[in-house]
């Protein structure tokens, strides 16, 4: 296959950006794409756009919105289609630019993801995300992703012993390294004190779905990123002389059941883990090999179970690399550097293409102050969706 | 005068409160909720039983024991309740649920019975679906 490298990336503020249009967010994220790879002028060099957005239909009352951003930022008459894969949907675009390019059918290549919750009150967010749950045996229920979350951090819980003041210190590392990240929704750090433990606690973080609080989840954001992707062995690749490109060293995907009550352990998530075993066998890597990682931490638990599942440490071992700052900026195994989900938002198209945003600055060198991993060789993204059924797991390297 | 001779009054009568789960004809594996294809043994299903056999409908329920629980305080649209309990249960026959749990202080393994009641009201149809609750 060919060997394809990010040259471009771009990116908005995540937060509450429900005063703008969701194309003109997206548009917004390509454009500072095309300025990174430095092909604003030469932009129509572009064969093929993929797009990445879950409510757009439902939330925001459009349809069709990759020829909609095609045509805001002047690229026809590339090809172009949207991708929707729940919150996994930023990553499996990414698998279909990288596809494309591998197969031969383009060279150059966007991807671009974005949404706008915000538009509506939490309320409806929160039934219009829950729609991707079973309609009959789940959803009707009233059941969310927050409720199954809760039951599944009980059940890790019981077994391995997780504490709620082990699961508030992975919110706190993971608002340390937001305060730093300009992009981040949620950009102030909290002390453990703050949110566990104390009489303040209980208002500040208080109970959203039992056991988990408010400090356990990803906040509701809008926003958007972008990646422009070429063939290394493309002639077009003359464009791309600013930066060196980040490869795509491997992509894996996989899927699991629908229902969660069918998996015979509720807290095994086979589809991280065959994902990552597809990314790391493309790769020709192993665990051992990733230099920092970006997973999806939509619930802090998830944080540390998809670095059990991918091979970081043993299961149920996750909580202790958080006690012992394993996983911070300055430890061996830097996770969510960028803040993650929990303190950097989830706009679920959004996310999975943020996540890559964040290796390449990492890869490239250009994290911000306090925030960059030393010299980072191999980074991976995980890209969560549904509850864990269908997963994409990223590897990125330096060329 | 009504002619209850054509009058079909049967179908303003609530639908039996039952969830089913469905009997594969091929092999006999119960599935909840019910596949296209018998994850068993492959077998294809026809819900209008003309190109395959439809399956056979078997009531679900009865004693459960409790795997996990949550009591969710940030309901989804279309939900006033202040929170709510929702539990995984096993049911004796080894098939797994989701749904309402009754009970105020749960624990995990603890024994249950089902009952099926409203979950969910919309306008102009109630959802009925799996309540969980103490045996007796």
């Amino acid at each position: 296959m060919r060997k394809v490298g990010i040259v471009g990336i771009g990116h908005t503020v995540f937060g509450n950006l429900s005063e703008f249009d969701l194309v003109d967010i997206m548009s917004f994220a390509s454009a500072d794409a095309l300025d990174d790879a430095d092909i604003r002028k030469e932009r129509k060099i572009i064969d093929q756009v993929f797009v990445a957005n879950v409510g757009a239909g439902l939330l925001n009352h459009q349809t069709a919105i990759a020829s909609s951003l095609v045509s805001r930022i002047d690229l026809e008459p590339a090809m172009a289609e949207t991708v929707e894969n729940g919150p996994a949907s930023g990553a499996s675009a990414l698998k279909c630019g990288y596809t494309a390019i591998a197969s031969g059918m383009a060279d150059v290549v966007m991807v671009t993801g974005g949404e706008v919750m915000r538009a509506v009150t939490g309320w409806k967010a929160t039934d219009f995300v829950a729609t991707l749950l079973h309609p009959e045996a789940e959803y009707n229920y009233g059941l969310t992703l927050p409720a199954f979350a809760a039951m599944f951090t009980r059940l890790y819980m019981e077994r391995y012993g997780l504490t709620e003041e082990e699961l508030a210190m992975v919110a706190v590392k993971d608002h340390d390294n937001g305060i730093k990240n300009p992009y981040a929704h949620v950009p102030y750090t909290c002390t453990l004190e703050g949110i566990y433990g104390s009489p303040d606690a209980n208002v500040v973080n208080n109970l959203i779905a039992d056991p988990l609080r408010l400090y356990n989840m990803c906040p509701v954001s809008d926003g958007a990123a972008s990646l422009v992707l070429c063939a290394l062995d493309s002639a077009k690749m003359k464009h791309f002389k600013k930066k060196p490109p980040i490869l795509i060293q491997g992509i894996g995907a996989a899927t699991d059941t629908h229902c969660i009550h069918h998996r015979k352990d509720p807290l095994e998530l086979k589809a991280v883990a065959l994902s990552a075993e597809r990314a790391y066998k493309m790769a020709g890597l192993g665990p051992k090999d990733i230099s920092f990682a970006e997973l999806h931490d939509a619930f802090v638990i998830l944080e540390l179970a998809i670095s059990e599942e991918v091979g970081f440490f043993k299961k149920g071992r996750a909580r202790e690399a958080v006690v012992q700052g394993l996983t911070r900026i300055d430890g061996k195994l830097p996770i969510n550097t960028s803040g993650g989900l929990k303190a950097k938002g989830h706009p679920l198209g959004a996310t999975g293409v943020s996540q890559v945003f964040e290796l390449v600055k990492q890869l490239r060198g250009e994290a911000e102050e306090g925030r960059q991993v030393g010299n980072p060789k191999h980074g991976m993204a995980v890209n969560f969706g549904g509850f864990g059924n269908n997963v994409v797991t990223t590897i990125c390297s330096k060329e | 005068m009504i002619d209850t001779d054509v009058v079909d009054f049967d179908k303003y009568r609530p639908a039996k409160l039952e969830v089913y789960a469905y009997k594969c004809p091929e092999c006999g594996t119960l599935h909840y909720p019910v596949p296209m294809i018998c994850k068993d043994c492959s077998a294809r299903r026809d819900p209008s039983g003309v190109l395959f056999s439809s399956w056979e409908k078997v009531p679900l329920g009865g004693k459960c024991s409790l795997l996990s629980w949550t009591r969710l305080y940030a309901l989804p649209e279309g939900f006033e309740d202040r929170y709510l309990l929702f539990g995984i249960v096993e049911f004796e026959n080894g098939l797994r649920a989701s749904g309402r749990l009754l009970v105020q202080d749960p624990k995990i393994g603890m024994k249950l019975v089902s009952k099926v009641g409203v979950v969910r009201e919309k306008i102009g149809e109630d959802v009925y679906g799996f309540m969980f609750d103490r045996p007796g």
